[in-house]
């Protein structure tokens, strides 16, 4: 299997590489042989070859020099994405794939346009907070941290419901994309590492098949505490 | 009218709070509600001298402090760490006559990095020292580009800029301006050709992001660095840590300057020479600051030696959600050549605030103390089984491995007939929980 860790270096804000060792893992848990490309702004790159792609948060002025450096690759993560492949995007990067995005001093940057929504930054208010989403496609609820700037508007097709903390934009009950089986979320950093559910899911998509889990004992506690201590703030 | 007024109000909350034990901010808060411009009606000193960046701050201050008063000059400084304008407020006024006129030879600012630009509004700094810039918790400052951001916004004309000549994200201040101060650090012995981190915050150019190279790396991004296509690179130095031997625990400076390390971590000869920097622009003689510094222990409480039954040990504050913090105070313990056992705490993210974001631990370099001077390694507190999943992803064998999630049990278990020493790695908001268990020195 080939995993591809795309903007390896510069979309890498809060440890979100360790999403990729929790997958990589796994697979080779489940008995396959895992190769892993990190990748960057420099490198050509034949997206057709993997079976995984992720990449993860940067900084607003890195995501716009990310999204022109993607631009070349529009029509390969299309087909990428209709093929029906597994692709994780975290944090802001997930952006890239709408309509637009308005900076900060109201400069329009235009997306891949692969989706329809749209995104507006400000760089008054860091917004970050814990929380806790719930998915269809999963029998727990997820755990994590979101950290950015920027209000989304416009998607059909969310990826989670918001039980605490935030969502797309201010008061929204939902949050980031899916479209087949690319996922797109503003969970910031080990997203996967930290929910064992989600990681067996993806790794499910990617393999076909049923992976093996015997190894997640401490993730599996760790997710436990975390949600715990979570509810117990979503109470108060 | 109004200035005597609100400085007398302020004197009297401060010194009703000293007696009650409360903090520096309340007395500061009061005063900018009674006069908002009060700190531009004050008559401030000569020099005006602050120190903002992600890490060192406090150490900085206290070092600057402490140089400057020992060769007879009278400063007025932050030493409760509210940095903040609010606590910045209280101190200003506090050192003020009821006339308004601070009475002071140094007025020293240690500033919070996000907040500076509200303090520096009113209050210009003569000079501004930024010490570094990092992954700093980022639950709440977001990102280093975004730090810059609002440090930038603190930067005013006819202040001088005292930087790291070192740190690719601080250097960037200087673009521009012709009168910066840079201090920074030769080639040293412990510097590496390769980066030794988990990430690289210095990957590209902080201004034209074309790639960066180094000649040679100090530790994480700090270091010789320049950029593969534009002009920007490394500034030459006027205040330099000349050789280092942590081994020894020795730095020069200047060349010329000898200085015995009580700490021996690059942060501290950092710290120190930061410090040296502003006490030479203020005019203290090199030998004599060199002499200041020799073996000065830091007495913010960021180093503790404790006695734990038969065995000896240190706690080395560190603050969870900065890994470069976590990085150092790794180095220390794996330079320990006599074999030491390493424990970590996480059991409370934050002191100030709730968060169950341990995404931080996955950007410590960990793989360090895969090194035959570590012997066992403790993981302790409430995350300890997000320690434990990080652990599982470096080459260190099990085996050397103990966990336990309540801290009593940890420091049970460390009670011990073993010999080796203990180094504690572990935040504000976790330290009082294990130093309870301990004989602190």
């Amino acid at each position: 299997m080939k995993l591809l860790h795309l903007y390896y270096d510069i979309m890498n804000l809060y440890g979100d590489y360790a999403n990729v060792s929790a997958l990589c893992r796994m697979l080779e848990k489940s008995g396959k042989e895992v190769t892993v490309d990190r990748l960057s702004l420099y490198d050509t790159v034949d997206l057709s070859q993997y079976d995984f792609i992720y990449i993860g948060s940067g900084t607003e002025n890195n995501q716009k020099l990310v999204l022109e450096n993607l631009r070349r690759y529009t029509d390969d993560i299309k087909s990428y994405i209709s093929s029906g492949k597994c692709a994780l995007f975290t944090g802001n990067s997930f952006e890239m794939l709408g309509k637009t995005i308005t900076d900060s001093s109201g400069k329009v940057y235009q997306g891949l346009g692969l989706l329809d929504f749209t995104v507006t930054e400000q760089n008054k208010t860091r917004v970050t907070g814990d929380v806790i989403y719930e998915a269809d496609f999963l029998d727990k609820p997820l755990v994590g941290f979101v950290n950015k700037c920027s209000e989304i508007s416009g998607i059909d097709n969310h990826l989670f419901t918001v039980k605490m903390g935030l969502g797309d934009r201010e008061g929204s009950q939902t949050e980031g994309v899916r479209c087949n089986n690319l996922f797109g979320t503003h969970l910031t950093g080990p997203a996967l590492m930290k929910n064992p559910h989600f990681l067996t899911c993806i790794a499910e998509l990617v393999m076909g098949e049923k992976p093996s889990t015997d190894h997640l004992g401490f993730e599996q506690a760790g997710y436990e505490i975390t949600l715990s201590e979570l509810t117990k703030r979503m109470n108060e | 009218m109004r200035v005597f007024f609100t400085i007398l109000v302020c004197k009297l909350l401060r010194f009703v709070g000293k007696l009650i034990g409360k903090g520096s901010s309340l007395p500061g808060q009061v005063a900018l509600k009674l006069c908002p411009d009060i700190l531009s009606r004050v008559k401030l000193p000569q020099y005006i001298i602050a120190v903002t960046g992600s890490n060192g701050k406090t150490s900085t201050v206290e070092m600057i402090a402490h140089i400057l008063m020992s060769n007879g000059k009278t400063v007025a400084w932050n030493k409760e760490g509210s940095n903040q304008i609010e606590g910045v407020t209280t101190l200003v006024l506090n050192s003020a006559t009821l006339g308004g006129k601070v009475k002071c030879d140094i007025l020293l600012i240690e500033s919070d990095e996000r907040f500076a630009k509200y303090t520096f509004r009113y209050i210009k700094p003569t000079h501004y020292v930024i010490t570094n810039l990092y992954r700093d918790q980022l639950t709440r400052n977001g990102h280093p580009e975004w730090v810059y951001n609002a440090i930038a916004d603190s930067i005013h004309d006819g202040t001088r800029l005292i930087l790291n000549a070192d740190d690719p994200l601080v250097s960037r201040f200087g673009i521009g301006k012709k009168d910066v101060i840079w201090f920074g650090a030769d080639k040293l012995s412990s510097d590496t050709a390769e980066l030794e981190s988990v990430y690289n915050d210095g990957a590209y150019c902080p201004v034209c992001k074309a790639p960066m190279t180094y000649s040679t790396f100090h530790y994480n991004h700090i270091g010789h660095f320049r950029c593969t296509k534009c002009d920007y690179k490394r500034q030459d130095t006027a205040y330099t840590i000349t050789s280092v031997d942590l081994d020894k625990g020795e730095m020069e400076i200047d060349g010329k300057h000898r200085i015995s390390l009580a700490l021996k971590s690059l942060y501290n000869i950092y710290n120190i020479l930061s410090a040296y920097t502003v006490a030479r622009i203020v005019g203290i003689d090199g030998d004599k600051i060199a002499a200041d510094m020799n073996n000065y222990v830091l007495k913010n409480g960021r180093v503790i030696t404790f006695k734990l039954g038969k065995r000896r040990g240190t706690m080395l504050t560190s603050k969870h959600e900065n890994s470069i913090s976590y990085d150092q105070s790794i180095r220390v313990a794996s330079a320990y050549k006599d074999g030491c056992d390493v424990v970590f705490i996480v059991d409370a993210v934050s002191r100030k605030y709730f968060t169950s974001d341990v995404s931080w631990l996955w950007d410590i370099d960990f793989e360090m103390l895969n090194n035959p001077n570590i012997r066992q390694i403790v993981l302790a507190g409430r995350y300890v089984n997000d320690l434990s999943v990080r652990f599982s992803y470096t080459d260190i064998p099990d085996e050397k491995i103990k966990r336990f999630e309540s801290i009593d049990e940890a420091a049970q278990y460390l009670d011990s007939d073993r010999g080796e020493y203990i180094y504690v790695i572990t935040c504000f908001s976790d330290k009082g929980k294990f130093l309870g268990k301990v004989e602190v020195d």
